[in-house]
């Protein structure tokens, strides 16, 4: 299961790589987010940096979604799906994989927003290590549940509206948590300690990676 | 040609007209019971009363249909149990489950409205309860899509899945979320009375009368899952059938041979439907 | 009391709509169902 989960994300990173969609069109996607938000709010930074940990999570989500569209499209023309069903890898590891791939390029994207958080609203940053870890924990359960999503819905006319519909409430609870470890992290009033929110980003991401794992497989079998 | 589904029993018509007589009857005790007979509460006074509806329709909502629902899905994925049945059963049990769901939202904004005094709160169960309900739509979105049964029942049973994974971890991390807020006294307010008596009877009466009405409603909208279903199967075979006996004698001797376009399946119908074959008796 | 009453009215008036359209419908459907069932018999 593990050598094909690394074969899987290998093929779907490199043709990243190649192709430079999620670099070219999904981080320029990210950056706009945070200037609209700016639009939104501001132009006085005191209501951005007290959102920031919010929009910061909400532009992952929304990013995130098109980050999944896009992996689910990998395989879309010319019978790819069944290409890879029948080449005999293991469902587990091809779920793994293609969401290691996502989780790869999420955290890219969440590299570029935190810096335009910071950089753009004014936000001081406390203790970076706790963001490193919720952003690890959080986009590992955020690519699980985005994986499996996106290969139920792979293939469909309406897929790019089905998605965000199925995933984005799904995503909520790390939305919630992230939020709150980002609030405790920079440090703003009244905002609690982060670590009960930490633990529920860990118990997400152990929850929807067994789910993939355990489900990917019968949702593929051919009709 | 798909044979039809088999009539109701007599038995079974009989016991579905009286749970839908009963449940009505329930309802409407409940109703009169809540309305005139039991007394205004100490604090709540006369809002009070919602709570013999609300409670009720929310336990329907999320313990209940979507429950059944999401344990119908599981049956119908684990291969040793799999069966159409269930897959029937999860979307009639999601679908009057997201009236449920919907309905709870309602009433418990009324309820706030009459007890806070605003529309709505961000309190954990009504926001937990609207993510239900996004889950729940999602649900019947994915149902929607055309494709073969096979294929939508799959579907639809790993959203169910997913979707019941997600809510206890969402109703914690709503709940951890408004109870950690400094402040806000709207956002919890007392929306559990102390019953006691005549208030007891009826809150549970409530529960059954609810109870019984889901499971009414199921029933019925699981025969037409399996009615529908049929059509489905039937529909554009029986059309093109129609067609051709109106070209006369020797149409009709064409319409009687199984000819390729009726074996092709039109994209909704089932993979595999068999060709029209000879009309009976003609 | 008027917003109790509205309420309950909501949540009957919802669930009975919803009672009365999946009634007619299954009766609709059984119709059919009658007569294709009647045309396949002997």
């Amino acid at each position: 299961m593990w050598r094909d989960g690394v074969l899987v994300a290998g093929k779907d990173l490199r043709i990243e790589l190649r192709s430079r969609v999620v670099l070219h069109q999904v981080v320029p996607v990210a950056v706009l987010m945070l200037v609209l938000f700016a639009f939104a709010l501001g132009p006085a930074t005191a209501p951005m940096v007290a959102a920031a940990p919010g929009l910061f999570w909400v532009a992952v989500l929304f990013t995130g979604v098109l980050a999944v569209q896009r992996s689910a499209a990998l395989e879309g023309g010319d019978g790819g799906r069944d290409g890879l069903r029948l080449s005999g890898l293991d469902p587990a590891g091809v779920f793994l994989g293609k969401a290691a791939a996502v989780a790869v390029q999420l955290l890219v994207l969440e590299a570029v927003l935190s810096a335009g958080v910071v950089l753009f609203y004014g936000a001081h940053v406390r203790s970076p290590g706790a963001l490193v870890v919720a952003s690890v924990t959080g986009t590992a359960g955020l690519a699980a549940a985005g994986t499996l999503y996106g290969a139920l819905a792979a293939g469909l006319r309406v897929r790019e509206t089905l998605l965000p519909l199925l995933f984005l409430p799904v995503a909520a609870p790390v939305l919630v948590a992230g939020t709150k470890v980002w609030q405790s992290a920079l440090g703003a009033a009244g905002a609690g300690s982060g670590d009960p929110w930490l633990r529920l980003l860990v118990v997400f991401a152990v929850v929807y990676l067994a789910v993939g794992v355990v489900i990917f497989g019968p949702l593929q079998e051919a009709p | 040609m798909a044979s039809p589904p088999p009539a109701w029993s007599r038995r079974r018509a009989v016991i579905v007209h009286v749970l839908g007589a009963a449940s009505v009857l329930a309802v409407a005790i409940t109703v009169w019971l809540g309305l005139w007979v039991t007394p205004p509460d100490q604090h709540l006074r006369d809002e009070v009363r919602l709570v013999y509806v609300h409670p009720p329709i929310a336990w329907v909502a999320l313990y209940l249909a979507f429950g059944l629902g999401a344990l119908s899905s599981v049956l119908w994925l684990w291969t040793r149990t799999r069966s159409a049945a269930w897959d029937r059963l999860a979307a009639a049990s999601m679908e009057v489950g997201t009236v449920f769901t919907a309905l709870t939202l309602v009433t418990g904004s009324i309820w706030g409205r009459a007890t806070w005094g605003v529309w709505w709160a961000w309190d954990a169960r009504l926001t937990s309860t609207a993510l239900l309900l996004v889950l729940q739509l999602g649900y019947l979105a994915v149902r929607r899509v055309p494709s073969d049964r096979d294929a939508r029942a799959r579907r639809s049973a790993v959203v169910a899945l997913v979707a019941a994974v997600d809510v206890p971890i969402v109703h914690f991390s709503v709940d951890w979320w408004t109870t950690l807020h400094q402040g806000g006294t709207v956002t919890n307010p007392n929306l559990s009375p102390t019953i006691h008596g005549s208030m007891a009877w009826t809150l549970l009466l409530g529960f059954v009368a609810f109870t019984l009405l889901f499971a009414w409603l199921l029933v019925v909208r699981y025969r037409l899952v399996t009615l529908a279903e049929w059509r489905e199967d039937t529909e554009l075979a029986e059309a093109l059938h129609e067609r051709w006996a109106e070209g006369g004698p020797v149409a009709e001797r064409r319409a009687a041979v199984p000819t390729a376009t009726t074996a092709t399946a039109a994209p909704g119908a089932l993979a595999g439907a068999r060709p029209a074959g000879p009309p009976a008796g003609s | 009391m008027g917003y109790v009453d509205a309420g309950y009215a909501v949540a009957l008036s919802v669930l009975a709509g919803y009672g009365v359209v999946l009634w007619r419908r299954r009766r609709r459907l059984e119709a059919i169902r009658a007569k294709l069932a009647a045309r396949r018999s002997p």
